[in-house]
């Protein structure tokens, strides 16, 4: 019986909820200037507590009641352009990258050009205006960037194995290259099979999404998605650079020194080989250093240090370094004119955007509540000792909260104090690395610009030149085949891209 | 539902009897039940006849709202696939740009890779699961041992109700490369290192194979009630005149379904083009896209993921337009064959 009363219960539900969206399809309820609704990516088995701690902490500090409708990271994008092409937009939104449907939004009048409006806000005049400018769309900005630490590439493996093997951490691409075919063929693991790799790469394939490939070509010095050449800009893989550096993976991938199934391998089992003893390398950002030492550390808290190593970039073939940088942010926050009408309006939601970046809000929602899930200590966030459900509850909920965060006046957070010192030492070493490596960060000089070509049929294209790429690494096609889907890129309307981006380069100039 | 049923069998009766004997058919029924009340309405036969099935009207109504909201209002959508459509100006306020979408899509290189790959996919499906499915519902019919037939089939139903993303799963599980036991058990067969997940020429089979494994038994279900109907004399007189069981099935089985197998491939080459998003869209990689891209894969690819609406919404609509052009023409092929058709 009670199965029959809880559909019954749903259908009038179901019912009633058809009959609200019916009443507010037509015209959306004048603003209500005490509630702020936003979308953003959850990154969490499930999307944050709407009613916990940090919820309420957050109505607490902005003054506003926020509602917001997590959407999971996986399928962000998607979400994206289904909820662009809604009636339910909400007042703030979270823009993953600059889609071309974004751009397509955003050029015909779809959210607040805020160009010439956030430096009459405190907290969201940014420190950082060239990070601003790459968030841009050919300079105008749509939106509130998230900032993220430029540099964060690293070169990762297995210490342990490097000892024994008595080999050095690797400095330039050839070092790399000697330590996987060591890792390959010298048995690291002393079980006396031939069983291991030097490095792992996932199924991750598509043209500057910061993958591995992107990487080596820029040590290579191919450049950053687009390279300078005699006063013209070229995409990176219209560069010799290029075809050198994947000449050089082709080699490892050949030899067996990279995971051979790399174009189906699932990018979320990354650490597993790793971890297992299976593959002794891993090319990606730092903070992955910090999640494998707690991989060893939960498997034996006893020996866990000197497992997991590191360098940042690689020097390549020509003696220099070339580091690979992210455009220094990830995404940013836009304000759809749809949801928000008027100038009034748009002031209401961009002083709560300030409040949201100001230092108090920021540490909520990258830290967590002071003395519920962390500690000041010397001026660092310890984490609470041992875990409470309300703790655990709090860092679970920040994981996805921290997606708010903008940090355009850099960080104002704690940052996170490690569990241990050898792990206090890590963080500190990755710190100073990275420091180290942004001196020789090689930018992409045209991640301002938005080609209306490239917009209309970019990824397409891309995608030629991506799936050449792999389908040369696997062998399935030649070098002269990967030449041909260069060339099929200029010819189907790269051409034409590479223009409109030249000439938007010189105008900015 | 007898009720029903008789009304509705008298609604024929008098469509028909109306011209030829005016008046006496309905009169004979009509004024026993609910006397005077045809004579009321003496307008035009429509009204008259309205009048008369207004019930049955109104049990037709909650169906016809259903399509008329759900089925057919969506397709004003389908406009954007001649507007430059931008979701901020909506549809309304997005421009025209007449076939241009088509002329796009058509002149694409991508064009003739995608309708080739959906079209040899669905043709290897059409040629090699439908007959197998046929095949598997005789072998079942010819269990004698009902808790056998029972146990079998039910075995058979099994992986439809798995989702694709499982039967995805299990298969880089058993092909993975150098670790997955049939990889193991197939390169050690043949000696040779045979990449199954990403070798473009393994996609097909690999695709076809999934359908099989995952479709033909739940497939079955409707030739084995179609096999359930034929008539069991025919088999006893068979019998008597000494036909052996494959005559059997020759001559009595498969013409006792044929009707079934007919309407059955019309409705499969009308899904023809729905090649099946998920399983493709899983089993898609870089180095097998160049046989993967179908019609299914490239709307999701381009349309959602990049926010090409309209681009996306021509070669849909194409894709449509292609399947009715199908469902026609093969109705009318079964037809001109003196088969009963779908309609």
């Amino acid at each position: 019986m009670i199965p029959r009363k809880l559909s019954l219960a749903a259908a009038v539900a179901t019912a009633a909820a058809l009959t609200l969206t019916a009443c507010g399809g037509g015209e959306p309820p004048a603003a209500d200037s005490k509630t702020v609704t936003m979308m953003a990516p959850y990154l969490g088995a499930q999307p944050p507590n709407t009613s916990g701690a940090v919820q309420k902490k957050l109505e607490e500090l902005t003054g506003k009641t926020v509602n917001i409708t997590w959407a999971p990271n996986a399928s962000y994008e998607d979400k994206t352009n289904i909820t662009l092409a809604s009636s339910e937009i909400p007042q703030v939104m979270v823009v993953q990258s600059k889609s071309p449907g974004f751009v397509k939004n955003a050029e015909a009048g779809a959210f607040w050009d805020l160009t010439d409006k956030l430096k009459d806000y405190p907290n969201l005049n940014t420190t950082l205006p060239d990070v601003q400018k790459n968030a841009s769309v050919n300079g105008k900005v749509y939106g509130v960037f998230r900032g993220r630490a430029p540099m964060r590439t690293a070169v990762m493996f297995r210490q342990d194995w490097l000892d024994k093997l008595g080999l050095k951490a690797p400095q330039t691409v050839e070092d790399l290259y000697t330590v996987a075919k060591a890792f390959t063929q010298q048995d690291p693991d002393g079980n006396g099979v031939n069983d291991t790799y030097g490095i792992t790469i996932p199924k991750w394939g598509a043209l500057g999404t910061n993958s591995p490939y992107d990487v080596i070509e820029e040590w290579f010095g191919a450049g950053n998605r687009w390279t300078e050449r005699d006063g013209k800009l070229v995409p990176s893989f219209e560069t010799d650079e290029f075809l050198e550096a994947d000449r050089f993976i082709k080699k490892m991938i050949d030899e067996k020194l990279i995971n051979p199934d790399f174009a189906t391998f699932d990018s979320t089992k990354w650490n597993e080989p790793f971890f297992n003893g299976k593959s002794g390398a891993i090319i990606e950002v730092d903070s992955r250093v910090s999640a494998l030492i707690s991989l060893f550390k939960q498997a034996n808290p006893n020996d866990f240090q000197n497992k997991v190593g590191f360098v940042g970039n690689l020097k390549g073939p020509d003696g220099k370094l070339h580091a690979h940088p992210t455009d220094g942010y990830s995404g940013f926050l836009a304000i759809p004119k749809t949801s928000v009408r008027t100038e009034a309006e748009l002031k209401n939601v961009l002083s709560f955007l300030d409040k949201m970046n100001s230092k108090d809000v920021s540490i909520l929602l990258n830290n967590g509540i002071e003395n519920v899930n962390f500690t000041v200590v010397d001026g660092k966030a310890a984490p609470v000792t041992p875990e409470t459900a309300e703790s655990k509850a709090v860092a679970e909920d920040i994981k996805s909260y921290s997606q708010l965060g903008t940090n355009v006046r850099n960080n104002e957070f704690y940052p996170v104090k490690q569990a241990s010192d050898y792990e206090q030492k890590v963080f500190d070493k990755r710190t100073d690395v990275m420091a180290q490596d942004l001196k020789s960060a090689v930018y992409n000089p045209a991640a301002a610009f938005v080609s209306p070509t490239y917009v209309a049929k970019g990824a397409q294209l891309d995608n030629i030149v991506a799936d050449a790429r792999i389908k040369y690494l696997a062998g399935q096609i030649d070098e002269q085949g990967l030449k041909d889907a260069i060339k099929l890129w200029d010819t189907s309307g790269g051409d034409k891209v590479t223009e409109e981006i030249n000439k938007l380069w010189k105008e900015n100039k | 539902m007898s009720q029903l049923t008789d009304a509705l069998t008298s609604k024929t009766a008098t469509g028909n009897g109306a011209g030829a004997e005016p008046g006496t058919g309905k009169h004979g029924r009509s004024p026993g039940k609910k006397p005077g009340k045809a004579p009321k309405i003496p307008q035009g036969r429509f009204s008259v006849h309205f009048a008369h099935y207004k019930w049955l009207y109104l049990l037709l109504l909650p169906g016809v709202i259903y399509f008329a909201v759900f089925r057919y209002a969506p397709m004003y959508g389908v406009s954007i696939a001649f507007k430059d459509y931008v979701p901020f100006l909506g549809v309304n306020g997005s421009q025209w740009v007449g076939f241009q979408h088509f002329e796009d899509f058509f002149s694409n290189p991508d064009f003739p890779r995608l309708l080739g790959n959906t079209l040899i996919l669905a043709a290897l499906s059409l040629l090699v699961a439908f007959p197998l499915t046929i095949i598997l519902a005789l072998l079942l019919n010819e269990v004698r041992l009902s808790i056998l037939k029972r146990t079998v089939q039910t075995l058979v139903y099994i992986p439809h109700f798995l989702s694709w993303t499982i039967v995805a799963s299990l298969s880089f599980l058993l092909f993975a490369l150098d670790i997955g036991p049939l990889f193991q058990f197939i390169n050690g067969l043949l000696g040779t290192h045979i990449d199954i997940l990403s070798g473009p020429n393994w996609f097909r089979p690999l695709i076809v194979l999934q359908d099989i494994w995952k479709n033909t038994g739940w497939g079955t279900i409707i030739f084995l009630a179609a096999l359930s109907t034929v008539d069991q004399d025919q088999y006893e007189a068979a019998i008597i005149d000494g036909a052996g069981r494959f005559r059997r099935v020759w001559h009595i089985t498969l013409p006792g379904i044929r009707s079934t197998i007919i309407v059955m491939l019309i409705l499969a080459i009308g899904q023809m083009l729905n090649t099946g998003f998920e399983q493709i869209y899983l089993m898609t990689n870089a180095l097998n896209r160049s046989v993967a891209d179908v019609f299914d894969t490239y709307v999701y690819f381009v349309g959602i993921t990049q926010g090409a609406y309209s681009y996306s919404t021509a070669v849909g609509l194409f894709k449509s337009v292609v399947g009715i052009v199908l469902i026609f023409g093969t109705n009318w092929l079964a037809k001109r064959f003196n088969q009963s058709g779908l309609f």
